[in-house]
């Protein structure tokens, strides 16, 4: 008997059944009954502070507010009396004493929103908009929900300075009603804590401690609070003029794999603003800086390729596509199977990859399918590839005892790992945190060890000891663990690209393979699993990732020689870097130019996820969707479109797609996990053969700093403003 | 973290309900709060920095500014209101070149503003360490000051 138990109430008159522990405003709102409030949301704890939610109820003196009274067996409740009414437009009137009123009592509201007839033309600062949230303000709704056509009281204007100084977003704290969902969301949903009321009386204000900006204070800018605010105190500082979106199309982040859900705000045609879905089983909502706010600055930079160009003596030369096609597939094909290489984003989608490694095997004829994977993890790719195609659920985390992170700072990134971890850390996990610095998890940590990344494999390797061996047990950080417990090990980007990472990764697969640790990877590479479910890598076909048997895989080294001389390379949505292979002519085919420095020969506008739609996988291995959310910029195209277009001007008939639709039916056919209706693709251990290999591996150590924020190779930061204070803040 | 603070927290539990009595204790061995205290809090109670600071300043009780070798405090409570306190607030924030909460730069004096000192027959009236000078004027304030280093 686990049913909920359950009550009768009456609301105005109606009997409705309502569970226990509900609010009388929850039990209202789930029987369409209408309360209005300005404090209370969905997902956060209730708090009472509008008090415009009032109502009276049977036996209960005054007027208590539905959002902080939990319901009773045979309450009566009324939630729309005279006296109410008249209660709550008291109330209102008392919250918009301290607000500017302009654009709620207006005679010439009417003709001023339909022509702008009126005074609302002149400027924010000497005019009577005092903010950007027109027609999208829940202020607005509520003042005509109450009732409210004048107030009697004057307006106080408290003459905050508007704060503008941090990235992202402004703060304007004039038009702030002190309703606490930014404080609440920040401290209670997010537990990161950047957000308080500070001072007293008409003196509060929200902000962080000793008037410190957000970005000292820790802020992950991960605009929650942005969303949550009911007025235009708080705004994004590239959307905040753009109005009421015309359309809000879900998709999903490319950044990173954890794969959040995002809705992308769509207004004449473009993205311009980002929202969480709380409701996405994956990351409940909880999305990072990048995913917020990065995009609408990046697919609609002004640097963005909008035509082909080829490179001449004089400089770039603007060509139609026809005349850029034939030009690639002529140098494609004069340099041969043996000349010539390609190299792949892993942040591509499945569709572009699969494309591309068809591209490469079937029209050029070579295994040189390279990706910045191979080049930054070097001869340490084998055991990274082991556990990140096996890296468990961020919900593992729910459930652990304990939770060793290493390397790992999730301010800017893979937040929805670090706030399992503190959520896990509040219900009496024990958290470990290890990193170079002072790491954001650390004030919930049992023990915060700030070293060198040339100590963390001894570390690990003294969890290791403790774990197995039954000698003394001292009170070492190490030694918290317990055998037999559910152990969570997070390993962070600091530590996938320090200088030891070999012995760090072999240390965490006997962990797990051992020990009974599950092992979650935070590394940048998107669609990692899907470029090798896609086969695009050298010496694996597609459909090699299956439920029976391993992953197996061919040390790259093995399959091609990557220091032989190329004479063309097509980089397809990568940045040629100096780690790769050199060429004698670079085919650069992306959506934003290449840094100053690398001069392609011919450049190919490529349409971004937002243009062009397809599908990535997490490194769950959940199948995730990019839906279309605009038109292609300019004259770019997708990168599919692309490569199959050169293709059949190479060998006719080779590879052509008109459609998606056309690639998708391929990938269904041959590719585990896409046919299915888990939308789930097989994840098995990675076998590398030729291991032996992997001590003279071509590529050297790799990568051993911790990357910029980059999308399809190019730096984050060089195209979204606020990206670079983010950056500084993280090489601090 | 320095042992005058471990020692002060480690007479707490670390319930975030003991966050007003440590800062109570913080501010009776330090004088004010200053922020490598608020940070061995924020790690002793696992809340966050501004979310202390949030409480701390919503009591007049607690400072966040180091205090000065003698502390003025200019009551505002009606009496002295009404008699000039105000002014007397006024002189002083110019005359010193600080803000109320304040400490000058030499350290020599820090002022705060009082709702009452108790004493409104006196009015207007302002205290300096423990002597409490009563009808007060800007002259006499000014000359007053002299006679603390």
């Amino acid at each position: 008997m686990t049913r909920e138990k359950k009550v009768t109430i009456t609301i105005d008159n109606r009997k409705v059944e309502a569970k226990a522990n509900m609010t009388i405003l929850q039990a209202a709102r789930e029987n369409n009954i209408d309360i209005p409030s300005l404090c209370a949301l969905e997902h956060l704890p209730s708090y009472g502070a509008c008090r415009l939610c009032v109502v009276e109820v049977d036996g209960i003196r005054g007027f208590p507010t539905s959002c902080t009274t939990p319901v009773e067996d045979g309450m009566v409740i009324r939630t729309d009396t005279a006296e109410v009414r008249t209660l709550r437009q008291e109330v209102l009137k008392l919250l918009l004493s301290e607000h500017p009123a302009s654009c709620l009592f207006c005679e010439e509201q009417t003709d001023c929103k339909n022509f702008q007839g009126t005074i609302r033309k002149v400027g924010v600062t000497t005019g009577c908009r005092y903010c950007p949230n027109d027609d999208m303000c829940e202020l607005q709704e509520i003042t005509k929900k109450v009732g409210l056509t004048e107030t009697s009281y004057p307006v106080y204007y408290r003459n905050f300075p508007v704060e503008k100084e941090d990235p992202f977003y402004d703060r304007d704290y004039n038009l702030c009603l002190l309703c606490g969902r930014c404080v609440r969301v920040c401290n209670d949903i997010r537990l990161n804590g950047t957000l308080s009321f500070k001072q007293r009386g008409k003196l509060t204000t929200i902000g962080p401690a000793f008037g410190r900006t957000h970005l000292e204070a820790g802020c992950e800018f991960c605009g929650a609070c942005v969303a949550v605010c009911p007025t235009g105190a708080l705004s994004a500082k590239t959307s905040k003029w753009a109005g009421k979106p015309d359309e809000i199309v879900e998709s999903t982040c490319p950044y990173c794999p954890v794969g959040c859900t995002l809705d992308l705000k769509v207004k004449a045609g473009e993205v311009v603003d980002v929202s969480a879905d709380y409701d996405s089983p994956t990351e409940h909502g909880l999305i990072c800086v990048k995913g917020r706010f990065a995009i609408p600055e990046y697919v609609l930079s002004p640097d963005r390729l909008a035509q082909p160009t080829i490179l001449k003596p004089e400089g770039y030369d603007l060509l139609p596509w026809e005349g850029a096609l034939d030009e690639a597939a002529a140098k494609l094909k004069a340099a041969g199977p043996k000349g010539s290489f390609i190299v792949v984003s892993p942040q591509l989608s499945n569709e572009d990859l699969f494309v591309a490694q068809r591209f490469a095997r079937e029209v050029l004829g070579t295994e040189a399918i390279l990706s910045p994977v191979m080049f930054d993890l070097g001869s340490d790719l084998r055991p990274f590839l082991d556990l990140a195609v096996l890296s468990e659920s961020v919900d593992t985390i729910d459930t652990a005892a304990g939770i060793l992170t290493i390397g790992l700072d999730t301010t800017y990134g893979f937040t929805p790992v670090g706030i399992a971890a503190k959520r896990a850390a509040k219900r009496g996990a024990v958290l470990v945190t290890v990193s170079t610095d002072e790491c954001n998890l650390d004030m919930l940590s049992e023990e915060a060890v700030q070293s060198d990344p040339a100590k963390w494999p001894d570390f690990m390797e003294g969890v290791m000891k403790s774990m197995s061996g039954n000698g003394t047990r001292k009170k070492a950080a190490s030694s918290f663990f317990k055998k037999g417990d559910r152990n969570v090990l997070v390993i962070g980007p600091d530590a996938i690209f320090s200088a030891r990472r070999g012995e760090i990764f072999e240390s965490a697969l006997t962990m797990r393979d051992s020990l009974g640790w599950k092992v979650i990877v935070c590394h940048p590479y998107t669609n990692l699993m899907g470029m090798l479910a896609m086969g695009a890598f050298p010496g694996l076909k597609p459909g090699g990732m299956r439920s029976d048997g391993a992953l197996k895989l061919k040390d790259p080294a093995a399959v091609i020689d990557v220091k032989q001389k190329w004479k063309v390379g097509y980089f397809i949505g990568e940045v040629p870097s100096p780690q790769m292979p050199g060429c004698d002519y670079i085919i650069y085919e992306n959506a934003l130019p290449a840094p100053s420095g690398i001069d392609p020969d011919l450049v190919l506008p490529a349409a971004l996820f937002t243009e062009a739609p397809g599908t990535t996988i997490s490194c769950e291995g959940k199948i995730l969707v990019f839906n279309k959310a605009s038109a292609p910029f300019a004259d770019s195209k997708p990168d599919w479109w692309i490569m199959s277009s050169i293709a059949e001007r190479m060998k006719k008939g080779a590879l052509k797609y008109a459609s998606l639709a056309a690639i998708q039916s391929e990938i269904r056919k041959s590719i585990p996990g896409f046919s299915g209706k888990d939308r789930r693709v097989p994840r098995k251990k990675v076998a590398m053969e030729g291991k032996a290999a992997a001590a003279r591996n071509p590529h050297g150590a790799g990568r051993v700093m911790t990357p910029l924020e980059t999308f399809r190779g190019v730096a984050l930061h060089d195209h979204v403003a606020g990206m670079k204070a983010i950056e500084e803040r993280r090489r601090k | 973290m320095p042992e005058q603070i471990r020692r002060i927290l480690g007479k707490h539990g670390r319930s975030p309900d003991e966050l007003i009595p440590i800062l109570q204790d913080i501010q009776a061995a330090f004088g004010y709060i200053g922020e490598p205290q608020v940070k061995a809090i924020s790690r002793y109670l696992r809340i966050s920095e501004n979310q202390i600071y949030g409480v701390s300043s919503f009591y007049a009780q607690f400072r966040f500014t180091e205090p000065g070798r003698h502390g003025i405090k200019v009551c505002l409570g009606t009496a002295c209101h009404v008699r000039g306190g105000g002014t007397l607030l006024d002189s002083l924030e110019h005359g010193l070149g600080i803000h109320c909460g304040e400490t000058t730069e030499d350290k020599r004096f820090d002022v705060d503003r009082v709702a009452c000192l108790g004493c409104c027959a006196l009015s207007p009236v302002v205290q300096i360490d423990r002597d409490i000078y009563s009808r007060m004027t800007v002259n006499k304030l000014t000359e007053l000051l002299k006679n603390y280093e």
